[in-house]
């Protein structure tokens, strides 16, 4: 869509001088300290910078998990900067999927009630069926009935993938989704958000690694709460970036045993 | 649907740590327990002492001496009615159907040969069967010339006769009944049916004599204990018809003055199983408010177990919010689970309040017990009740958690 140059897209996203200021005590700490961005449909972006720079306070505005102090968010069309908790929670339900470094399942339920939240929170009778099909879009509807316990990491954030798109978002929000997997099933992960990108899904990526970044499309480097970077992908970099992974993919010798996986401290208990 | 998945949540989230939760309810579980057995045992004697009364007509009136409590000792004129009262009422009353004097005394010492029984011997008229519908088995009854005569005459009841005289005839022996003015020898003419208790007295248990043998010759006393009367219907107005003309005349034949007090008082039984009724009411809502107190404090075992859960599942909580729940998912979501507990709890509760009093009923074999639909019903909705109020403070906590820190707790 919205090729032909002449009608140029509203964006899906698009930030207005915006800031998150935290007050402690006598100091206030500026997490974002005046962000413009606007990012079209369908994008598929990383956001790095170093700790602290203010990436997850981005992510969290953008997620419409927070509200900033000053400035706008304007989301398909909505300003979601000054909406009622109630809109909040609706708008996360209908247009946001989150997946989180600790994958955040809910370990009693099993993967396809997992799911099946988002679901479950937008009144839809329908639960089932749409949840398995969104595993079978992560490859793991054979496991739909296993508990969060009996999969693997990287089979958990596919879980946590399919919870993100089940209820169709029109954007993805990933913080450091590969930070606790290794590297191979990490690139299985990104396999997926490139499956998702090219399926028109907006993917926002938050990480620190920069191979993982190089493979978006574009790249936007924070520091002290301020975009210091915003930057296109060069085409045959990203392409360079994508192959690097799936040259390594074949069983390297030295790579880690595939069971040999790191376990998040992750999940949610109980 | 989405109420019924909320439910379904619930009650996984219960089954985690079971023995917690049937921990956390047990103050319910016992306080519902408890009120359930008390009131099954209240109602069993309620009953009981309805069945009592329900074989005689409801048109009785019961006339006795005026006594009352003072002081905790009884006082009043524990001689002021008469024989010859019960015969006046009798003659000069119309709304009066009948009238019956009797005089009673509780286990009274009976013997035959070398075999003895404590017996209730009951001083009454020929009236006794019509009144009682009791019919006499083998023999005769007491006749109005036995009555005449003072004579030495007994009717036996069922039991007393087994126990005397085995399978024996009895008719015409004779036995000796030890009064308060010593022993005497009675022969006997009858032998009553079987019936078994009737008004809390067990009538098999029982020796009838005239009256006026009673009187004079047992235990030595010129008085009556109470005339049982019946009023031409139930309806309250020939009842109390029947009432106003049997005091207006008991106080000219006492020659009590205008603004003396009776010396007697007169009951209708109707009256009476009324006030029985009310005072069965009365301990029915006492039982229930302290059934109410020992709740709170389940109410509170609840609470604490549902703050416990809301720390344990904050980052869920997070997670949720996330996903799209609203504050008010988060709240009926741990609502609907305290209530649940809750509401298990008072099921268990109702279990055991109904085993207790089962139990009571099977070991002390006299006592009756009756669980009703509707103290556990009532038990049932206190405790959800109770689940709900003390629900209130976690649920609302849990809703108002702030995504963020809740998506960040460890
Ligand atoms: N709730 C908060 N209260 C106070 N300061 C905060 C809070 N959240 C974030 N900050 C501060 O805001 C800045 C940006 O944080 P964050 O967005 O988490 O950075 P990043 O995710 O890039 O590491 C940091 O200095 C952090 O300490
Ligand atoms: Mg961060």
């Amino acid at each position: 869509m919205g090729g032909d140059g002449f009608d140029q897209m509203a964006p899906l996203i698009e930030l207005k001088n915006l800031t998150k200021h935290y007050v402690m005590g006598q100091t206030v700490v500026r997490a974002l300290d005046g962000v413009n961005l606007a990012i079209q449909e369908g994008e598929l972006l990383a956001i790095t910078g170093a700790s602290g720079s203010g990436k997850s306070t981005i992510m969290h505005l953008l997620g419409c998990l927070d509200r900033p102090t000053t400035g706008e968010y304007w989301l398909d069309g909505e300003l979601v900067s000054r909406m009622p908790d109630r809109q909040l929670a609706i708008t996360r339900n209908r247009k946001i999927g989150f997946v989180f470094q600790t994958f955040n399942l809910i370990q009693r339920t099993t993967a396809v009630d997992n799911v099946a939240v988002p679901l479950f929170y937008a009144r839809k009778s329908a639960v089932r069926g749409p949840s398995l099909k969104a595993l079978e879009r992560v490859g793991l509807a054979d496991r739909a009935t296993h508990k969060p316990s009996e999969l693997s990491g990287g089979e958990r954030q596919r879980v946590a993938i399919a919870r993100s798109i089940v209820n169709e978002p029109k954007i993805l929000l990933a913080d450091e989704p590969t930070g606790n997997l290794d590297t191979k099933t990490g690139r299985q992960i990104m396999d997926v958000f490139h499956e998702l990108h090219e399926s028109g899904v907006t993917v926002i990526l938050v990480t620190h690694e920069m191979d993982v970044a190089m493979q978006t499309k574009r790249i936007i480097r924070m520091r002290d709460g301020l975009i210091v970077e915003d930057r296109p992908v060069d085409e045959a970099a990203r392409r360079e970036a994508v192959a690097g992974q799936a040259e390594d993919a074949p069983p390297p010798v030295t790579a880690a045993p595939p069971m040999a996986r790191k376990v998040g401290p992750a999940d949610v208990k109980v | 649907m989405f109420f019924f998945r909320i439910f379904l949540m619930a009650m996984r989230s219960l089954t985690i740590h079971p023995l917690r939760s049937i921990l956390a309810t047990l103050g319910v579980i016992i306080g519902v327990g408890a009120v359930v057995a008390a009131m099954a045992i209240l109602e069993g004697m309620g009953a009981r002492f309805r069945s009592g009364f329900e074989s005689m007509g409801s048109n009785r009136i019961y006339v006795s001496p005026a006594l009352e409590r003072r002081n905790q000792r009884v006082v009043g004129s524990f001689d002021s009615l008469k024989y010859e009262d019960a015969i006046a009422i009798n003659k000069e009353c119309p709304g009066v159907q009948v009238a019956m004097p009797q005089v009673s005394y509780p286990n009274a010492l009976v013997k035959f040969l070398s075999k003895s029984t404590n017996a209730n011997v009951l001083g009454t008229t020929e009236l006794y069967t019509t009144v009682n519908s009791h019919e006499i088995a083998d023999g005769e009854f007491i006749r109005p010339s036995d009555l005449q005569a003072g004579r030495y005459v007994a009717v036996l009841g069922s039991k007393v006769k087994r126990e005397l005289f085995g399978g024996r005839p009895a008719i015409d022996e004779c036995i000796k009944i030890t009064g308060l003015l010593g022993a005497r020898t009675f022969t006997v003419i009858g032998v009553m049916e079987e019936k078994g208790t009737v008004a809390f007295q067990d009538v098999d248990q029982q020796i009838i004599i005239p009256v006026t043998t009673a009187m004079a010759k047992l235990f030595g006393t010129k008085s009556i204990h109470a005339v049982v009367a019946e009023a031409a219907s139930a309806d309250d107005t020939d009842i109390e018809a029947a009432k106003k003309q049997i005091k207006k005349l008991l106080r000219k034949r006492h020659k009590i003055r205008a603004g003396q007090q009776d010396d007697f008082q007169v009951q209708a039984q109707k009256e009476f199983v009324e006030q029985v009724a009310t005072f069965q009411k009365i301990i029915g809502v006492v039982l229930w408010s302290i059934a109410g107190i020992s709740l709170v404090v389940g109410g509170i075992g609840i609470m604490n177990i549902m703050l416990v859960a809301v720390t344990e599942r904050t980052r869920e909580i997070g997670v949720r919010m996330a996903m799209g729940a609203q504050r008010s998912d988060v709240l009926q979501q741990f609502l609907i689970e305290a209530s649940i507990v809750s509401f298990l709890g008072g099921a268990v509760g109702v279990l055991m309040g109904w085993g207790l009093a089962t139990t009571i009923e099977r070991i002390t074999r006299v006592m009756e017990t009756l669980t009703t639909g509707s103290s556990i019903v009532m038990a049932l909705a206190m405790a959800t009740a109770v689940g709900i109020v003390s629900g209130i403070y976690p649920a609302w906590k849990a809703s108002r958690l702030d995504p963020i820190e809740a998506l960040r707790y460890e």
